[in-house]
């Protein structure tokens, strides 16, 4: 069995302060994702998906329990050390792209890279490699304002591959992308994983885009709710997926 | 309804609006407090050195106007910025188009009322503190001047009213023009960058030729005159917008360039923001330049001239001190004098002249200042050179006496001050000893010497130069108005220099006020496109230090330039008073320390403010 990427032990994570109307956005969860795994992460809104989110990115801080990622424990590092942390072992990609519109393709894939002090001798070959992986060579001058939605979403991906993070967090990467370029863009999410062994997660409502992952867990109301792994084809997953999100209405 | 919204959201962003009240106000202010100069004729006409004062107060009038109309439309634009997506919200809900702009034409114009309000009466009290503080500091009356001027708190008014109606039109018609969906997503907007290469040359060509033929205007403005005045401030003007148009965003463009550079930590970041800046900000640069160089201008220039007074009045003499026989009391205040140099020379008063011992003047041969009317600067002392052969000398030859050899009368008459007013129409003589003791009549003496520090003796000198007032009063029969000394000659300088020096330090503290502020509020305005980006970088990992790091150097190039070149301005536009001012050059480091210190604080300010826009809090 391989070594876990992400270990979840009790995490609990409390809005509002004490005696008044408190809010229990996680209520006690614990989980693991192994290296090399693709897992999404499921559930109505206000079920705790985003704040499960901004907690292991190390974004917000959890009220209770433990996050480790790739062996080291981040809840309780200050804040430096986490943004230290976030830049070397995390990457990113958001719904909205958060691409910086001023900076081109090449230096928006680059900018992980410079931050972490590598000569840019070496940035080079890299940002070209995982441009190459992921099919944006040609547009690599051009500025996101003159690119397709699409091709925001991978030159973001490709941004949070560049510096070989233990882990990417993907959060509805597919929102904001039409059904082609949403499949073209899962498939390469998908290849990455399963060629590159890259280890994913993913935070999403889209049954399609959930059923390019090999496990989904289903959180309601703060809590694990269902896990399931896919064992068949991506359609048959896809039907599974549809079937758990019917029993949350019923 | 509506108004209630827009009231209440005017309260929730109240600090927003604190920020644009700040700067209306302050543009208000110095509009108001130029206005009282420009527009109180007595006061520029009696109180300043330069003759056409007036007409560069017109010209002053004009530029500001020029700056203020740019100012007032970036500020009010600034709350379009900021209300334009509430707007948009109102619409959706089904605002009608036409009351949301008029939602927004009156919400522009009762800021603008509130800020004209606070502003005069704001104006009105700088204007009397500025000019109380600088009278108080440079011993000056300041007759004629007035903080509250009737006639100029009109114009402000009317200016501004018709300005603020303007503006809010505009706003208005701007909510109308837009889609719903536009203004929803106004932050969203991307930034073009455009530079191409043969416009840039001919752009940079330009700059350079116009600021040229400015400079040289500066220069040679002896002859120009008053045409040079303006061909300067037309061509320096333009030339200066050039540069920040085309110079400038290429400069940033091949910084850039350089990857090395550019790819280090979050520099590329920077680079693009700085470039993004340099790009919409050319005319707000250029604006800033030229209040730059407006301000520190004339706070140099007031400053230069109140150094002046010490120079032009030692024009003439060597000796800070001349005392015609000596009393008790002035004797007193000599030894209290950090001399560096003393003589003493005889001398006898008759009726028809003043008789001076020979051997006296020999023996410690007085310095003198030729004065050269071809030449600026201060005209080095040389001792008197030409002998003394004869036994006697007069000023007038006739025909029993020699006139006196070449630097000898300037020395008696000034450097010993037997002047006009000492002695009134007396001739001046040299006699030899066995002469000098002939003459009948009391033997006097002159005291001259030279301090160490003149204008920290100034109150002693005062008193000798009562002193000298008798005597002269004792000689011709009525008290003169003024001795011809050293310190009479600094009195008299400085009463006609205030006005000038005044009118420098109050324009120029007034100028570099507002051109801080014009850039602190254009880069505030556009600090709500930057939080997403911002945010994005946390997400990613930057630290919060390197992010604070990457804004105080964005922000320190973004101010560094028109510093730069407005002060080269200043330190060209300098030579337009040296027909004027000795020296204009000295002291140069104060009005730029005032100014850098000025500059610094809106820097400072700037950036904390900035960072509070786009950083979130640290939790």
């Amino acid at each position: 069995m391989s070594k876990p990427v992400l270990q979840v032990k009790n995490l609990h994570k409390i809005y509002g302060k004490k005696n008044q109307n408190q809010y229990h956005a996680l209520d006690h969860v614990s989980f693991t994702i192994n290296e090399g795994e693709f897992v999404g992460i499921m559930g109505p809104s206000g079920a705790g998906k985003t704040t499960l989110l901004n907690v292991i990115s190390t974004l917000d801080d959890a009220s209770e329990g433990t996050i480790e990622i790739a062996g080291t424990n981040i809840t309780s590092m200050k804040q430096n050390q986490l943004a230290d942390f976030r830049s070397e072992q995390l990457g990113f990609i958001f719904q909205d792209f958060n691409l910086l519109e001023n900076l081109t393709v090449y230096e928006n894939i680059a900018l992980p890279l410079s931050l972490q002090g590598v000569s840019s001798k070496k940035i080079k070959p890299n940002v070209e490699k995982v441009a190459q992986r992921l099919g944006i060579e040609s547009i690599l001058k051009k500025y996101p304002v003159t690119i397709s939605g699409g091709q925001k979403q991978r030159v973001a991906a490709a941004r949070a591959l560049v510096h070989e993070p233990a882990m990417i967090l993907a959060d509805e990467p597919t929102g904001a992308l039409d059904s082609k370029n949403a499949k073209s863009l899962m498939e390469t999410i998908m290849d990455l994983n399963e060629n590159h062994d890259v280890s994913i997660m993913l935070v999403t409502h889209d049954p399609l885009s959930a059923s390019y992952c090999q496990r989904i867990m289903f959180i309601q109301d703060g809590k694990l709710y269902k896990e399931i792994n896919r064992n068949s084809t991506r359609e048959v997953f896809h039907q599974q997926i549809l079937n758990v999100l019917a029993e949350f209405s019923g | 309804m509506l108004f209630k919204l827009s009231f209440s959201s005017m309260r929730k962003s109240f600090k927003d609006y604190l920020v644009l009240l700040f700067g209306l106000t302050i543009s208000i202010a110095i509009f108001y407090m130029f206005q009282t100069l420009a527009q109180n004729k007595v006061f520029l006409e009696s109180n300043a050195m330069i003759s056409s004062i007036v007409f560069v107060f017109h010209v002053g009038t004009f530029i500001l106007a020029a700056i203020t109309i740019f100012y007032i439309f970036y500020a009010t634009s600034f709350m379009l910025s900021m209300r334009q997506k509430e707007m948009g919200m109102y619409m959706t809900l089904g605002a009608k188009k036409y009351k949301v702009a008029q939602m927004m034409f009156f919400e522009t114009f009762f800021i603008g009322m509130i800020s004209l309000l606070i502003g005069i009466a704001i104006g009105i009290g700088l204007a009397e503190g500025i000019a109380s503080l600088f009278m108080w500091q440079l011993d000056f009356s300041g007759e004629g001047f007035e903080a509250f001027y009737l006639s100029s708190i009109m114009t402000t008014v009317i200016f501004y009213v018709i300005l603020f109606s303007l503006t809010s039109i505009v706003n208005a018609v701007k909510v109308a023009r837009q889609s719903v969906l536009e203004l929803l997503h106004a932050d969203r907007k991307h930034d073009e960058v455009n530079t191409k290469g043969s416009r840039t040359i001919i752009g940079v060509f330009f700059a350079i030729a116009l600021i040229a033929v400015g400079y040289y205007a500066m220069i040679h403005i002896d002859k120009l005159v008053q045409f040079g005045v303006i061909l300067a401030a037309i061509t320096i003007t333009i030339g200066t917008y050039l540069i920040f148009i085309s110079f400038l965003p290429y400069f940033i463009k091949k910084l850039k360039g350089i990857r090395t550079l550019n790819e280090k930590g979050l520099n590329a970041f920077t680079l693009a923001q700085l470039r993004f800046r340099v790009m919409n900000l050319t005319k707000v640069l250029g604006t800033v330049t030229m209040l730059i160089a407006l301000g520190l201008g004339a706070l140099t220039a007031g400053i230069s001239f109140y150094h002046n007074i010490e120079k032009q009045s030692s024009m003439f003499q060597t000796n800070d001190v001349v005392v015609h026989q000596p009393s008790e009391t002035d004797e007193e205040i000599i030894e209290t004098l950090n001399i560096t140099e003393q003589h003493e020379y005889r001398y006898k008063v008759k009726k028809d002249g003043v008789y001076f011992l020979k051997e006296d003047l020999l023996n410690n041969p007085p310095l003198i200042r030729e004065f050269n009317p071809e030449i600026k600067e201060i005209p080095e002392p040389k001792s008197v050179a030409t002998s003394l052969p004869a036994e006697k000398y007069a000023w007038n030859e006739d025909e029993q006496m020699k006139a006196m050899p070449e630097g000898w009368y300037t020395a008696i008459s000034t450097e010993l001050n037997t002047s006009f007013y000492m002695f009134g129409g007396r001739d001046i003589y040299i006699y030899d000893k066995t002469n000098f003791q002939k003459i009948d009549g009391k033997e006097q003496h002159v005291f001259t010497a030279m301090i160490e520090d003149f204008k920290e003796a100034l109150p002693k000198l005062e008193k000798i130069d009562k002193g000298q007032q008798e005597i002269a009063a004792s000689m011709t029969g009525e008290k003169p108005e003024t001795t011809g000394s050293k310190y009479s000659n600094y009195v008299a300088i400085k009463g006609f220099s205030n006005g000038t020096i005044f009118m420098g330090f109050f324009l120029g503290v007034a100028f570099l006020m507002m051109m801080a502020s014009v850039l602190m509020f254009k880069l505030l305005s556009s600090a709500n496109a930057d939080i997403q980006r911002y945010d994005m970088l946390r997400k990613i990992g930057v630290r919060r230090s390197v992010l604070t790091k990457s804004i105080y150097r964005e922000l320190f190039l973004v101010f560094l330039f028109p510093a730069i070149i407005g002060l080269v301005h200043v330190l060209v536009g300098m030579q337009m008073f040296s027909f004027i001012i000795i020296e204009p050059y000295t002291k140069i480091w104060i009005p730029i320390s005032i100014f850098i210190l000025i500059y610094g604080i809106y820097y400072v300010m700037t950036v904390q403010m900035y960072k509070r826009i786009v950083l979130p809090k640290e939790e």
